[in-house]
């Protein structure tokens, strides 16, 4: 199964020109016979929103961008980014997945970064769960860059299941490393190393390029197959349409060969959670 | 090695922001004081690799003959590098400024100087449609050591998170003449100043203790335990708080219920 990584910058606050990107990128895709193409955090309206976030809400149900996309999925499957309006007045940051013509996931960030140079509580409301949906490809989970680095997001997934956990992000790059990289993108595969050899699955992640305010999208999107190794690397700070072959029978292979998901007890670690949760105190 | 920078990744990252701020607001130019000094001659060779020599002017802005060896330099690097220069003598503007108002404070009078240019990159930037690359280090923006709306304005900041010795390793990358590589820095506020000696400690020492501070964000007295003499870390300490006004934008006085630089908040590349 092919899938193809739009590595790009989108423009900030510019949603129509965002929507010509995504349908041409899409259109690019399917040409090289890719089945899924990927899409960055927050790949319709850029990152650094601010004020803008209300402006760049879209309720999917309604939303004329989403049907054009939605349309375009009819012949390939698509996941990308937005602000999702859910709810009067409540602003996420989101994720679709769109498939067969129809939405068929949204998954809200729920791990919202604030603090240092990252200001999204003060922005977004937080999402309240994870959890895996049906694809053509097998279950699928779909992460929001920050909510991919807590232990507690894939682990959720893996427990549904998951075959394919795709990561959509918006990570700038900092701190100095050896060769041809920031010392951060060694976060994101180390991360994704660990997790799609412990959850058998592959893992899909997209970041952006491009500057907001002096800061860096690194770039650097990747693939790792269920037993831990990285099937494709696209450049730093480059704009990139990557594409991977994912085989997927790769899947079973691992989980015959590691028992991982076959030894998952989740109601051990739900039964330890809720007696740390229960106990929580200021 | 906290201080090490591998060069052609930084290069390459600013390059691409030179480039892509400059495009995304409709410019194809760029402009920068030279001053034959490190900092200048850095940015400058970054900025001819991202937008093309011949897209970039170098204002060359000495007062009188008095660095005489720097005007060279900037002519030969500028030569080196493809770029174009023009040259303009501050002298007369500030010369005519201080007939009026005499002084023998030379820190006013390097004040100015440094806000005469600022005025002229402006003007000039105008006639040039291009943008104003800013050199300042992250020493320097740290330690409060450059003039306010003089040396400090500008567009767009490629430098301003490297410090002088990082700085410098990149120049030594970008293959700069040793000369310009070698020389002792200085504000060029006087004939004979150099930015160590009024410091009073050299770069390395500096930007070592500065990294523990702020990168490593220790306190003065675990800077002071790993070896750094108590008087030097607590000076840079001041140094960086009595130097905050710098790095600001002036404070509004907040009365209504959305207020520019309060919560009326928008990043500076909307829309781009």
């Amino acid at each position: 199964m092919k899938v193809a990584l739009a590595q790009f910058s989108p423009c900030l606050g510019d949603i129509g020109k965002n929507l010509d990107f995504h349908l041409r990128t899409i259109e690019k895709a399917r040409r090289e016979k890719a089945r899924l193409v990927v899409f960055p955090e927050l790949s319709l309206s850029g990152y650094t929103l601010m004020d803008l976030v209300p402006e760049a809400a879209l309720d999917p149900a309604r939303d004329p961008s989403i049907k054009k996309l939605a349309a375009a999925s009819r012949t390939i499957d698509i996941a990308l980014g937005f602000v999702e309006e859910g709810g009067t007045g409540l602003f996420y940051n989101s994720a679709a997945y769109l498939s067969a013509g129809r939405i068929v996931h949204i998954q809200r960030k729920a791990f919202l970064p604030t603090g240092g140079m990252f200001e999204e509580a003060k922005f977004f409301a937080a999402g309240r769960s994870f959890r895996t949906f049906t694809t053509p490809f097998g279950k699928t989970g779909l992460l929001i860059c920050r909510d991919f680095l807590s232990a507690g997001s894939s682990y959720a997934l893996f427990s549904g299941g998951a075959d394919i956990i795709i990561v959509i992000s918006a990570a700038p790059g900092r701190g100095f490393a050896e060769g041809d990289a920031f010392a951060s993108s060694r976060m994101w595969e180390l991360m994704a190393e660990a997790v799609s050899f412990f959850s058998t699955a592959f893992v899909v992640y997209c970041n952006r390029v491009g500057f907001e305010d002096g800061k860096a999208f690194a770039g650097g999107s990747f693939v790792y197959g269920p037993s831990g190794r990285r099937l494709v690397k696209a450049r730093e700070m480059e704009e990139e349409l990557v594409l991977a072959d994912l085989r997927l029978e790769d899947i079973r292979a691992a989980r015959k060969k590691w028992t991982f998901l076959r030894d998952n007890r989740p109601e051990v670690v739900l039964r330890s959670l809720k007696g740390i949760v229960d106990a929580l105190e200021d | 090695m906290p201080l090490k920078i591998n060069a052609a990744f930084v290069e390459k990252v600013l390059c691409a922001f030179i480039r892509e701020e400059l495009h995304k607001f409709g410019f194809r130019r760029g402009i920068l004081g030279l001053s034959g000094g490190l900092d200048s001659s850095v940015c400058a060779a970054l900025a001819a690799r991202a937008l093309g020599g011949k897209n970039v002017l170098g204002m060359i802005m000495p007062y009188k003959e008095t660095f005489g060896r720097d005007v060279k330099d900037a002519l030969a690097l500028a030569k080196r590098l493809g770029m174009r220069t023009r040259l303009v003598d501050i002298s007369p503007m500030v010369d005519a400024y201080f007939a009026r108002y005499p002084t023998d404070n030379r820190v006013r009078v390097g004040n100015k100087m440094a806000r005469e240019r600022m005025s002229i990159l402006y003007d000039q930037s105008v006639e040039e449609k291009a943008l104003i690359l800013g050199t300042s280090n992250k020493t320097e923006l740290l330690i409060g050591y450059g003039t306010i709306h003089g040396d400090m304005a500008c567009a767009i900041n490629p430098m301003g998170d490297l410090y002088k010795t990082q700085v410098r390793a990149l120049g030594r990358y970008l293959r700069l003449p040793a000369g310009i590589l070698k020389k002792r820095p200085t504000a060029g506020l006087w004939p004979g100043q150099t930015d160590e000696g009024e410091i009073g400690l050299s770069y390395s020492e500096l930007d070592t203790i500065l990294y523990e501070l702020v990168d490593e964000r220790r306190s003065a007295t675990e800077v002071i335990g790993l070896g750094h003499k108590k008087a030097v870390v607590e000076k840079i300490e001041s140094l960086i708080v009595n130097s905050e006004f710098k790095r600001k934008m002036p404070p509004i006085a907040k009365i209504s219920g959305r207020t520019v630089g309060h919560d009326f908040l928008y990043s500076y590349d909307r829309n781009r």
